[in-house]
């Protein structure tokens, strides 16, 4: 698209927005846009804080979270639990576990999950980074906590196959009804799993 | 079961038809390129979840709703069965993205104004659909014979459909997983999990499609028989790719399933270790080839008659016959297997069949709740059928009783 009326600073913007994942042409131009005619600060602080991101954050060696000091704050923390650790796809799902307050163990984060169709292998994930740290020794249990979605099951079938040789106690987050769900309009395969983890009271 | 009404909004060539059926047989009279063919595929998408005529949704979308910035097109019908009346809908939106790639489909299906998977909709109409094509079913590719005993599945059992959508869409990740294997390399453990999902649900898949087969094969050699004047016996035989109960070669595998009877009591635990098993061994070949050799995708069905595939040596006379036996079978097999008549939909078949098979086919319709038949010549039927019939003439997308052994229901 090239368009001697406007700059080229304006149109390299546009370009460079719309290679961002969920945003189009129209998107882009827009935000492109809002940056020529909104405060400068933005845009400035905008520039500096990506800056930071690339510069600054790398992954952590030990459990390759994104963090600023390696090793991450959770890793270096004595007092989390370092014979536990939870096997999650995304660094997003390490925040939700932590927003719940009630897990003290150490994470693993593959960096995605298993997904041929979209071109994301075994060799793509952080896979023999966690068999050499459970060869290291220390951990008695893998907790993996991929989605309950066919990729994410598929990525927990075939850890279990990697990482049962290794000899240590390999668990799954349970699995079931949602809270402020219902019954009535729950699926069968939810509520099939819901009456196979049930509980004694 | 019956139609009561059926309401269509951009569908096809019909921007909006509201229509009352009698539970009658229903003749649709119109030229051609009218909208005939489409009102019966309006009714078969209902009780499919999917197109017979195409696998595109879009294209169902009425041409003119695409170019309105109203993309969106609607099926209803409501449905009348023994115990209880069911409304049964379907709406197709494409709604425009904001970022600039192209717009999505999104699809919903409605039970009794309820949404649910697609999975959820059989059971709720069984059709069977003729169309004039389908005398090349049995000569045709063997891919049409295949969707053909899908579609019929998939309106009894939800769990053929979730099967069949698991294997589909294990298959291709499979193959894509094997492709890669073949060009970069890589732990081929990660075929295990993927293997285990195909035998689960391939299984499944090939289980019913015997039981069905054997059903259907039993009915059809009956019909041909009338058809031919008991001068013919007639055999659907199913012809798995990979067949769990006859397993090739494997000698720890001999005598534990008995290969002569027809069916034999299966252990379907037993038989998906068989599947697997035999996809580990054929690992090498698969990722060498970029592909899954072995499955269901490949199974074939054959119509026999006195030892012979119709497929490759029969007449087109020969085949007819036996499409048309088919068909009847399905009829009989869709009543026994839920207790309800279904709908038929006859799409211009008359054309195709001599007078002998047309009338034998018009006197069996008294035993069916509700057919609805379309021609472009009203002379084509006899007289016996032309006095039971209610007539509706379609043109341009619109269409008029003509004549009605009650009041016109429109």
């Amino acid at each position: 698209m090239k368009n001697v009326a406007i700059p080229p600073a304006v149109t390299r913007l546009i370009e460079t927005f719309s290679e961002l994942p969920g945003i189009g042409p129209k998107t882009a131009s827009r935000l492109t846009f809002y940056h020529l005619r909104g405060k400068s600060e933005l845009a400035l602080s905008l520039a500096k804080e990506l800056q930071n991101l690339v510069e600054k954050t790398r992954f952590c060696s030990i459990c390759y979270n994104v963090t600023e000091e390696d090793p991450c704050p959770i890793c270096s923390d004595e007092s989390r639990d370092k014979k536990v650790l939870c096997v999650v796809a995304e660094p997003l799902d390490l925040l939700a576990l932590e927003r719940t307050e009630q897990y003290t163990g150490s994470y693993h984060v593959l960096h995605g999950a298993l997904a041929p169709l979209e071109g994301i292998f075994a060799e793509d994930l952080r896979i023999k980074e966690l068999e050499a740290r459970l060869r290291k020794g220390g951990v008695e249990e893998v907790i993996l906590a991929t989605n309950p979605t066919s990729e994410g099951d598929y990525t927990a079938a075939y850890l279990l196959t990697r990482l049962k040789p290794l000899g240590v106690r390999i668990t799954r987050l349970g699995r079931g009804l949602p809270m402020g769900g219902d019954l009535e309009y729950a699926d069968a395969v939810t509520l099939t799993r819901a009456l196979e983890a049930r509980q004694e009271l | 079961m019956h139609i009561r009404s059926l309401s269509l909004r951009q569908f096809r060539t019909y921007a909006r038809l509201e229509m009352d059926f009698p539970p009658a047989p229903i003749l649709l009279l119109g030229a051609n390129a009218q909208g005939k063919t489409s009102l019966l595929e309006a009714l078969a998408y209902l009780a499919l979840g999917s197109s017979p005529l195409t696998h595109i949704d879009r294209q169902l979308l009425h041409w003119q709703a695409v170019a309105s910035g109203m993309p969106f097109a609607q099926v209803k019908a409501v449905v009348v069965k023994k115990e209880r009346t069911e409304t049964l809908e379907i709406v197709l939106q494409l709604s425009q993205t904001t970022n600039g790639s192209p717009p999505r489909l999104f699809k919903r299906i409605r039970v009794n104004d309820r949404t649910v998977k697609r999975s959820e909709l059989a059971g709720h109409l069984n059709v069977v659909l003729f169309l004039p094509e389908d005398v090349t079913l049995v000569g045709g590719p063997p891919a049409d014979r295949r969707r053909h005993l899908d579609n019929l599945l998939s309106q009894v059992y939800p769990e053929y459909i979730e099967a069949q959508n698991s294997y589909t869409q294990t298959l291709s990740r499979c193959n894509a997983l094997l492709r890669y294997l073949r060009d970069e390399g890589g732990d081929p453990a990660q075929l295990a999990p993927l293997e285990q999902v195909l035998a689960e649900t391939g299984v499944t898949v090939s289980l019913y499609r015997r039981r069905v087969l054997a059903a259907l094969s039993l009915h059809a050699d009956q019909f041909y028989q009338k058809l031919t004047g008991g001068q013919a016996w007639l055999q659907l035989q199913y012809e798995p790719n990979f067949d769990p109960l006859a397993p090739p070669a494997l000698d720890y595998q001999l005598g534990l399933l008995p290969q002569e009877s027809p069916l034999p009591p299966v252990d379907v635990e037993t038989l998906q270790e068989i599947f697997r098993t035999t996809l580990v061994k054929h690992r090498r070949r698969a990722i060498q080839r970029g592909v899954t050799g072995i499955g269901p995708q490949r199974d074939e069905m054959r119509f026999f008659s006195q030892e012979v595939d119709l497929g490759i040596f029969g007449s087109r006379g020969q085949q007819r016959s036996a499409v048309l036996a088919l068909r009847l079978a399905e009829l009989q097999w869709l009543q026994e297997e839920t207790g309800e008549t279904p709908v038929l939909l006859l799409d211009e078949v008359l054309a195709e069949l001599d007078r002998d098979r047309r009338n034998y086919l018009l006197r069996l319709l008294d035993g069916v709740e509700q057919t609805i038949l379309t021609t472009t010549d009203m002379e084509m039927f006899p007289a016996f059928f032309r006095e039971k019939v209610l007539t509706f003439r379609v043109a341009g997308g619109i269409i008029r009783a003509v004549s009605s052994m009650s009041a016109p229901g429109d």
